[in-house]
């Protein structure tokens, strides 16, 4: 089954103790002890993730900023050293070309990390597009082993290997730690909703594993107090489809625009000029006619799944993106497009599933409840 | 017997789609095997889609389970009549994991020609074969 698949440092790990998956060309963990149990250890404790299989680049040059201001859509400038966005790359017409975290190392260095399943798109895009700018694109993909550390005891965990620095990384900030006694870059980002890591251990290709596999061994052996669990894309999948997180491919292509998926937070219309902006700044002022909205199902029954329809009263306002069984929330849940007049809190909608219309609700995301789950949860 | 670490009790009958089959009288007992529970996993929701009284053939389907992520069909490994849904998994799915060949049984179908079902299932044996040539 792996013939042919890519890997990860933490192949032998993995395929001693998960059911595998492919995904993107790599063959990952799908679960390890469950998805259910992994997606509440990571909402009530700490989890862990290999998330080798991202793509990343590192961009340098003087003309850095100018050019990533001119390829993403938020603003780059507010970007001060060690500090990290969520933005988008589009293209003319609006449409994502991917979603990823740009972080700013250095005053001339940036580090993106995106899609794997859009690693080859992504980078090609980049040095296409720079090649205008004084900037220098490189794909340092394959020599960074990468772990989420996800959840509220997340800082804790890493405080028992790289000590009290951990804490003065804030969220959406990154920075160099010692995380036993090999230097990794972190940043704290996630795709969980929750408080977390993400921790780059550099200079690792994948034929020396060493220094990942003893990271990810003593990241392992600090939580064990916690109940940490390794996580697989399962996990991933169902914690942040609750936290309302994109997901490229199903909530998010080429065809929609980061304002119809509620991304609009990271457009910044005020900026001279980057690519998709005359189409995005010509929607804005027409106004979306689809967005995308969280749904939860109010009956018991079947889970909403991708391409099903949305349908009120008796016609179809929609369709589901992403859609499973939420560990946390026992029910189903998705993600899907609605029209914009229909993208309001408690509209009472209907999925249609087989030959059935089941009930569901209109929810805003997260769809935990954000004063007890998720990094802004009440202490 | 045994494969890996799955059970195949020598009693019953096997399908392709990975359903058992046990004979009771003119009537089967029919559920999933400990093999798809286990690729299954978690299962959170059944639905049997043949009510009580309805007319199953061999190969159609009856039904799907659902895991966290995914939604699989279920087969029915015999035809017949449905005598019996099992309405305790409407509450506890998770007897299908707990329990393939126990409490998470499906369904109970009076048989209308089991000689001629036969012809498509396996033995234990057989089945363990199966599962052999599956992973190579």
């Amino acid at each position: 089954m792996s013939k042919g698949l890519r890997k990860t440092h933490l192949y032998g790990f993995h395929k001693r103790k998960a059911k595998m998956v492919e995904f993107a060309g790599f063959d990952m963990p799908l679960w390890y002890r469950g998805i259910i149990p992994e997606h509440l250890a990571v909402r009530n404790a700490v989890g862990v993730f290999d998330i080798t299989h991202m793509g990343r680049a590192v961009i340098t040059g003087a003309e850095s900023e100018a050019f990533l201001n001119y390829v993403t859509t938020n603003d780059v400038s507010v970007l001060v050293p060690c500090s990290a966005q969520y933005s988008t790359m589009c293209n003319e017409t609006g449409g994502i070309k991917d979603d990823f975290i740009l972080s700013r190392l250095e005053p001339e260095k940036f580090l993106i990390v995106y899609n794997a399943a859009n690693r080859e798109k992504d980078f090609q895009w980049l040095v296409h597009n720079a090649k205008s700018f004084g900037v220098k694109v490189e794909d340092v993909s394959d020599r960074i082993a990468m772990f989420a550390v996800q959840g509220p005891k997340a800082q804790r965990t890493l405080e028992k290997l790289a000590g009290e620095g951990v804490g003065r990384i804030e969220r959406f900030k990154c920075g160099w730690l010692k995380l036993v006694d090999v230097d990794v870059f972190a940043s704290r980002t996630g795709y969980t909703g929750e408080d977390g890591f993400e921790v780059f251990v550099w200079n690792t290709p994948l034929l020396e594993p060493v220094k990942a596999v003893h990271v990810w061994n003593a990241i392992l052996t600090a939580g064990d107090e916690f109940g940490i669990e390794p996580c697989g894309l399962g996990a991933r999948d169902t914690l942040r489809l609750e936290a309302g997180m994109c997901l490229y491919g199903n909530d998010i292509d080429e065809v929609t625009t980061p304002l119809e998926a509620g991304l609009g937070f990271v457009v910044k219309l005020k900026k001279e000029s980057f690519i998709g902006k005359a189409a995005l700044e010509k929607q804005k002022a027409e106004g979306v006619r689809k967005k995308r909205v969280g749904l939860r199902m109010l009956e018991k029954g079947p889970s909403p799944r991708p391409k099903q329809e949305v349908w009120k009263d008796s016609v179809q306002i929609g369709y589901v993106t992403s859609g499973l069984f939420s560990p946390l929330l026992q029910c189903g849940v998705a993600q899907a497009y609605v029209g914009v007049e229909h993208a309001v809190e408690g509209t009472a909608v209907t999925v249609r599933v087989r030959d059935k219309a089941l009930k569901a609700e209109v929810c805003r995301f997260p769809l935990y409840d954000p004063a007890k789950f998720g990094y802004a949860r009440v202490k | 017997m045994r494969y890996k670490d799955y059970e195949i009790p020598d009693e019953l009958y096997y399908s392709k789609e990975h359903e058992w089959v046990r004979l009771e009288g003119k009537e089967a007992v029919v559920g999933i095997t400990d093999y798809a529970q286990k690729q299954l996993h978690e299962i959170v929701y059944v639905e049997i889609a043949l009510k009580e009284g309805a007319t199953a053939e061999q190969n159609q389907t009856m039904g799907t389970v659902e895991s966290v992520k995914s939604v699989s069909d279920i087969f029915s490994p015999v035809s017949g009549k449905i005598a019996k849904v099992n309405k305790e998994l409407a509450d506890s799915p998770e007897l299908l994991n707990q329990e393939p060949y126990g409490k998470g049984w499906l369904v109970r179908i009076s048989l209308d020609d089991f000689s001629k079902d036969k012809e498509k299932l396996l033995f234990a044996k057989q089945y363990a074969e199966y599962l052999k040539t599956m992973e190579d």
